[in-house]
C-alpha cells in the first residue's frame, strides 16, 4: 500500500521538466482534441501521430517502460474495445470467416480451455498474449472439432472496418493515456496543482472558487500518504485482534473492510477538525487573497511548445475539414 | 499595558459541564506566562479561546485592544500565533517549505520576504536541510520543529506554545527554549503550556489551572516552591526546590545554600 504514489512523478531532466505546468496542461488538452479530430479513415495521420508521440518520448527522455506501466491498467479496456469491434462491427468487406460448430462436447472443450486459462494465467508473464492464445484456441476448437451432436452452427466473420476501427480506437486511447502519463511523470504534484489552478482561473466567472479547489487538492496530496500509513496501522491492530485481511469469504471480506473503514472515518474526522483549526489559527480565510510562494514562470520554451501543439491541432482540423 | 485580557470567561463544550469557569487573567506586553494544570484541566481549551477558535459562552477576551468577536477575530489573529499540541494535524503544506510558507501566504507577505523568512526560521529550528521533505518522511519531533518555525515566521506579538516541545530531544528542547528567551527579550509575549517544570522556571508568571478554574496566579518563583498547589495539579516540585522548602521548614537558614539551590533549578 505504501508504494502508491499519486501522480507518480519521476525526477529527471529534459525539456519536459523545464516546461511550465500550465503549458503542459494546455498542450495536453490541445493535443487530445487534435487526436479526436483525426478522421476515422486517415491512417497516415494516425501513424504520424504515433511517430510524434515516440519522438516526444525520446526527446523528453521518458522511459517507454514507465509509459507502459501507465497503460497497463487500461489493457483490459483496450482489448475489450478491440474484441467488441471484431465481434459486432459488420461494415466493409469480409476479410475472413470461420464456421463455428456448437455441440455439448465442443462447448465443454472450450469451457475447459477457458477454465485452464483462468487458473494458469497468474503464472504467465505476458498475460495479453496468453489471453489471445486462449481466444484463438476457443475459436479453433469450435471451428475444427465437431464432437458429438452439433445442435447449432454459427459464423465468426471479421470485417475490414472492424479491424480498422478497432485498431483506430485503440491507438487513440493509447495516445491520450500516454500524453497524460507524460504530464504526470514530468510534473511534481504541487506544480501540477498550481498549473491546474492557473488554467482553471477563467472558471471564476462561473462563480467556481478555483483557489479553494486547489487548496483541497493540495491538502489531499498532503494527507494521502498519512492516511495510508494510518490504514496500515489499523490493519495491523485489527490483525492482532484476529481479523485476517488476506483470506476469507465474501462475508469475511465485508467485515474486514468495515473494520478498516470505521476507524478510518473517525480518525479522518478528528484530523480534519484539528487541521481546520490549525489553518484558521494561521490566518487562513477561505476565499481571501493570498500571496503565493510558488510562482510560475513562462519561458520561450513554453511559447514554442504551445505553438507546436497548436500547429498539430490546426493540422488535424484541416485534414478533417478538407479531406 | 495588558496585551491580553480575559474577563470572567467561561466555556463549555456540552451544556452544564463547564470546562473553563470564570477565568480572569491579564497578561502584560512582553511577559512570559506559563500555564500549568493536570490533563483535562482546560489548558488547550483556554488557548483555543485566546485565538478565537472557540467562542466563550460568557465573558470577553481582548487581544491587543481588539475585543474578540466574529468580525474582529481575523484581525486579532494577526497578533497572536499558536503552536498546537499535535504536530501531525497542523502540517498544512505538502513539504516543509510549503508548510512554513502557509501562514505567510495568508498574511500576504511578499514573495521575496517570504523566501527570506522561510530560510531564516528553518535554520532557527535546525530544519533547513529538510525544506523539501514531505511530512510523512519526518519524525514527530521534526514535525514539531516545523510547526514552531511556521508560527515564528509569522512574527506575531504573542505566541502560545501548547506543549510544543513535548517530542523534542533534550538538546532540541533547550535550543527552542533558548530561542523563546531571546524572543521574549525582544518584546514578544509568550504563553507556554507545559507539564515540564524546567520550562516553567523560565517564565515570569505561572497560572495554575484545576478543573477549569484558576487556583493560583503568581510570580514563577513563588508558585514553583508551592508544594500544595503543584500537587493539586499532579505536578512534582523540582528537586532543588524541594530541598529548599525543607531547609525553610527546618529553619536552616543559609543564604549561600539557598541561592545555590535556586541557581540549580534555573540551570538546565
Ligand atoms: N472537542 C471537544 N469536545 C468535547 N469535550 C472536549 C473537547 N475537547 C476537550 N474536551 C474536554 O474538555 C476538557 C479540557 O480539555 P483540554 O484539552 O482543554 O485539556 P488540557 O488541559 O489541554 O489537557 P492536556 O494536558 O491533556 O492537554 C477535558 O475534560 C476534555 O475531555
Ligand atoms: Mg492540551
Amino acid at each position: 500500500m505504501k508504494n502508491i504514489v499519486i501522480g507518480r512523478y519521476i525526477p529527471g531532466n529534459s525539456f519536459l521538466y523545464k516546461m511550465d505546468p500550465r503549458t503542459k496542461i494546455i498542450s495536453l488538452f490541445v493535443l487530445m482534441v487534435a487526436v479526436f479530430m483525426i478522421p476515422r479513415d486517415a491512417f497516415e495521420m494516425m501513424f504520424i501521430g504515433i511517430g510524434l508521440i515516440v519522438l516526444l518520448l525520446l526527446i523528453g527522455k521518458i522511459s517507454i517502460k514507465r509509459v507502459y506501466l501507465g497503460l497497463r491498467p487500461l489493457m483490459f479496456l483496450l482489448i475489450f474495445t478491440f474484441v467488441f469491434q471484431i465481434l459486432f462491427n459488420r461494415q466493409g468487406p469480409e476479410l475472413q470467416s470461420w464456421d463455428l460448430n456448437y455441440s455439448f462436447l465442443n462447448i465443454i472443450a472450450a469451457a475447459v480451455l477457458v477454465l485452464f486459462w483462468i487458473f494458469t494465467k497468474k503464472y504467465v508473464r505476458t498475460k495479453i498474449l496468453y489471453f489471445a492464445f486462449m481466444l484463438v484456441g476457443v475459436i479453433i476448437i469450435l471451428n475444427q472439432l465437431s464432437l458429438g451432436n452439433v445442435f447449432s452452427t454459427g459464423q465468426l466473420v471479421i470485417h475490414e472496418e472492424a479491424l480498422l476501427i478497432g485498431f483506430f480506437i485503440m491507438m487513440r486511447l493509447i495516445i491520450i493515456v500516454t500524453l497524460s502519463t507524460v504530464l504526470t511523470l514530468s510534473t511534481k504534484p504541487t506544480d501540477l496543482n498550481l498549473g491546474l489552478e492557473a488554467v482553471m482561473k477563467p472558471l471564476k466567472f462561473l462563480r467556481i472558487n478555483t483557489e479553494e479547489i486547489a487548496m483541497i487538492i493540495s491538502i489531499s496530496l498532503r494527507y494521502i500518504p498519512t492516511l495510508l500509513d494510518e490504514a496500515n496501522k489499523i490493519m495491523l491492530a485489527q490483525a492482532s485482534r484476529g481479523v485476517d485481511f488476506a483470506e476469507g469469504k465474501l462475508k469475511d471480506k465485508v467485515m474486514q473492510i468495515i473494520s478498516l473503514l470505521v476507524p478510518m472515518f473517525i480518525i479522518s474526522f478528528k484530523r480534519s477538525d484539528e487541521l481546520a483549526n490549525a489553518m484558521e489559527a494561521r490566518c487562513f480565510i477561505p476565499g481571501a487573497t493570498r500571496t503565493r510562494l510558488h510562482q510560475l514562470f513562462w519561458n520561450r520554451l513554453d511559447t514554442v511548445a504551445l505553438v507546436v501543439s497548436l500547429i498539430i491541432l490546426i493540422g488535424s482540423i484541416t485534414v478533417r475539414v478538407v479531406v | 499595558m495588558d496585551i491580553i485580557q480575559m474577563k470572567n470567561v467561561s466555556f463549555s463544550y456540552q451544556q452544564d459541564q463547564p470546562v473553563l469557569d470564570g477565568i480572569n487573567l491579564n497578561i502584560k506586553k512582553g511577559e512570559w506566562v506559563t500555564i500549568l494544570g493536570h490533563n483535562g484541566s482546560g489548558k488547550s481549551t483556554l488557548s483555543k479561546l485566546l485565538i478565537g477558535l472557540l467562542k466563550p459562552s460568557q465573558g470577553e477576551i481582548i487581544i491587543d485592544n481588539i475585543t474578540l468577536s466574529r468580525e474582529t477575530v481575523h484581525e486579532a489573529r494577526k497578533h497572536i500565533g499558536i503552536v498546537f499540541q499535535n504536530p501531525d494535524n497542523q502540517f498544512v503544506g505538502v513539504t516543509v517549505r510549503d508548510d512554513i510558507a502557509f501562514g505567510l501566504e495568508n498574511l500576504q507577505v511578499p514573495r521575496n520576504e517570504m523566501v527570506e523568512r522561510i530560510d531564516k526560521y528553518a535554520h532557527k529550528v535546525h530544519m533547513a536541510e529538510y525544506l523539501n521533505k514531505e511530512p510523512h518522511n519526518l519524525s514527530g519531533g521534526q514535525k514539531q520543529r516545523v510547526a514552531i518555525a511556521g508560527i515564528l515566521a509569522m512574527q506575531t506579538d504573542i505566541i502560545i506554545f501548547d506543549e510544543a516541545t513535548s517530542m523534542l530531544d533534550p538538546k532540541g528542547r533547550r535550543m527552542i527554549l533558548d530561542y523563546m528567551s531571546q524572543l521574549n527579550k525582544e518584546g514578544v509575549t509568550i504563553i507556554t503550556i507545559t507539564h515540564d517544570m524546567k520550562e516553567a522556571v523560565l517564565s515570569d508568571r505561572i497560572v495554575v489551572l484545576k478543573k477549569g478554574k484558576i487556583i493560583k496566579v503568581d510570580k514563577a518563583k513563588s508558585v514553583l516552591k508551592d508544594q500544595e498547589t503543584l500537587e493539586k495539579s499532579n505536578l512534582e516540585l523540582l528537586l532543588p526546590l524541594k530541598v529548599l522548602n525543607y531547609l525553610e521548614k527546618e529553619n536552616i537558614d543559609n543564604e549561600k545554600v539557598r541561592s545555590y539551590l535556586w541557581e540549580l533549578s534555573l540551570t538546565r
